[in-house]
């Protein structure tokens, strides 16, 4: 094994640990919100980080079908994203703390 | 020897793509109001994953692959401002108000009634 | 645009007569294409074609780095101590009038540093734009105006 072989293993190691502890940290705001976009934005940045992990484990196993997977994660990402921002803007706000007060009638007629 | 060089380049993409995915997490977690977080997850976030494709692309032995690595590249980083532009938009539409601290805003909240 | 229709398709053909499909060879074909449109310039009429790709390439190139520097800001930000943000949200006054460029600017300024376009006027005028600095906006307003803008005029007009 070579010098280069090396340093590629450490690296998709290193790799590897910090994507793990990004997922958990996205879960964190996942978990704490405090608002539903919050909340889909740690959704969008989970797929995200997502498909880096993907890409990382194709190259750590040679298995390149790993691509494959990580396209067609980052569709469904995008797609629910989407999904979610129609459902906000057509729900309106609802009771979340950081909405003006006044906001809210105006909301609930569409 | 090009075998060296691809493993380095590839080991070096993949540590700073993983580093700016820490960096959009912990941005998404330290930031004070959702259109600030959304800096964060769009911009460092696209480049990290968008770095770590690019690893396989070099990494990869096909052409084939190559090619379909940097297609994904190029199709997450023209969804991921679309997504974050969208989202922005229907959290503004609906409501949610900026930081308190935040110095101007100067898009009027009569827009409201227009969104379809 | 049709040249460039013109252009994919004598790659193709040279590659179909070169009988290998490979990448590099498409490639080829495609700018040994390119000078032999370049050569008949004159009879069919596009002068400006590879002046025009040679700015859209440059408008790409532009892009990435702008995307490497602006996550280069982010992180330079989030990592320091005390995150010194002055956020809110700016109108834009745009030049640019029709869909696909509106499409594109709203894009670029996303990926740009410190900015995110939130929406569209209905009047399709003015682009809301959320800065995380906003200390000096008109500069930030020059800037796009200098920068992208600018060069998707030269790009698509």
């Amino acid at each position: 094994m070579s010098a280069g072989e090396h340093f590629r293993e450490f690296a998709e190691l290193v790799a590897l640990g910090l994507l793990s502890l990004s997922f958990l940290l996205t879960l964190f705001r996942f978990v704490v919100g405090p608002t539903l976009p919050d909340r889909v934005l740690a959704l969008d940045l989970l797929v995200t980080v997502g498909i880096g992990y993907l890409a990382v484990i194709g190259v750590r196993t040679g298995f390149t079908l790993y691509l494959d997977i990580a396209i067609a994660l980052g569709l469904v990402g995008f797609l629910a994203t989407v999904a979610f921002a129609r459902f906000i803007m057509s729900r309106g706000p609802a009771g979340e703390e950081s909405i003006e007060k006044d906001q809210q009638p105006e909301a609930e007629k569409t | 020897m090009m075998a060296e060089i691809q493993n380095y380049i590839s080991g070096i993409l993949i540590i700073v793509g993983a580093g700016f995915a820490l960096v959009a997490t912990l941005g998404v977690i330290r930031l004070p109001d959702i259109y600030s977080r959304m800096h964060a997850a769009s911009k460092a976030g696209t480049v990290g994953s968008g770095a770590m494709l690019i690893a396989l692309a070099v990494f990869a032995e096909e052409p084939a692959t190559t090619l379909r690595a940097l297609a994904a590249v190029a199709f997450v980083m023209l969804t991921a401002p679309v997504s974050a532009h969208l989202l922005a938009k229907a959290a503004y539409a609906a409501g949610y108000r900026l930081w308190d601290k935040s110095v101007v805003d100067e898009m009027p909240s009569a827009k409201k009634e227009n969104r379809s | 645009m049709s040249l460039f229709l013109i252009n994919l398709l004598l790659a193709i053909a040279w590659a179909a007569v070169s009988a290998s499909f490979t990448l590099a060879n498409l490639v080829f074909g495609f700018v040994l294409s390119a000078v032999a449109l370049y050569l008949i310039r004159e009879q069919v009429g596009y002068v400006g074609y590879l002046t025009r790709s040679w700015r859209v390439i440059s408008l790409a190139v532009l892009f990435v780095y702008e995307l490497i520097l602006s996550a280069w800001r982010v992180t330079t930000l989030v990592l320091s101590p005390r995150m010194k943000v002055e956020p809110g949200i700016f109108a834009y006054p745009m030049k640019v009038d029709r869909d696909g460029e509106i499409t594109l600017l709203a894009n670029l300024i996303t990926l740009t540093p410190g900015t995110l376009s939130v929406d569209v006027s209905d009047d399709r005028r003015t682009l809301y734009v959320h800065a995380i600095d906003c200390s000096d906006i008109d500069k930030t307003r020059a800037d796009i105006a200098e920068g992208f803008e600018r060069k998707i005029l030269e790009a698509f007009r």
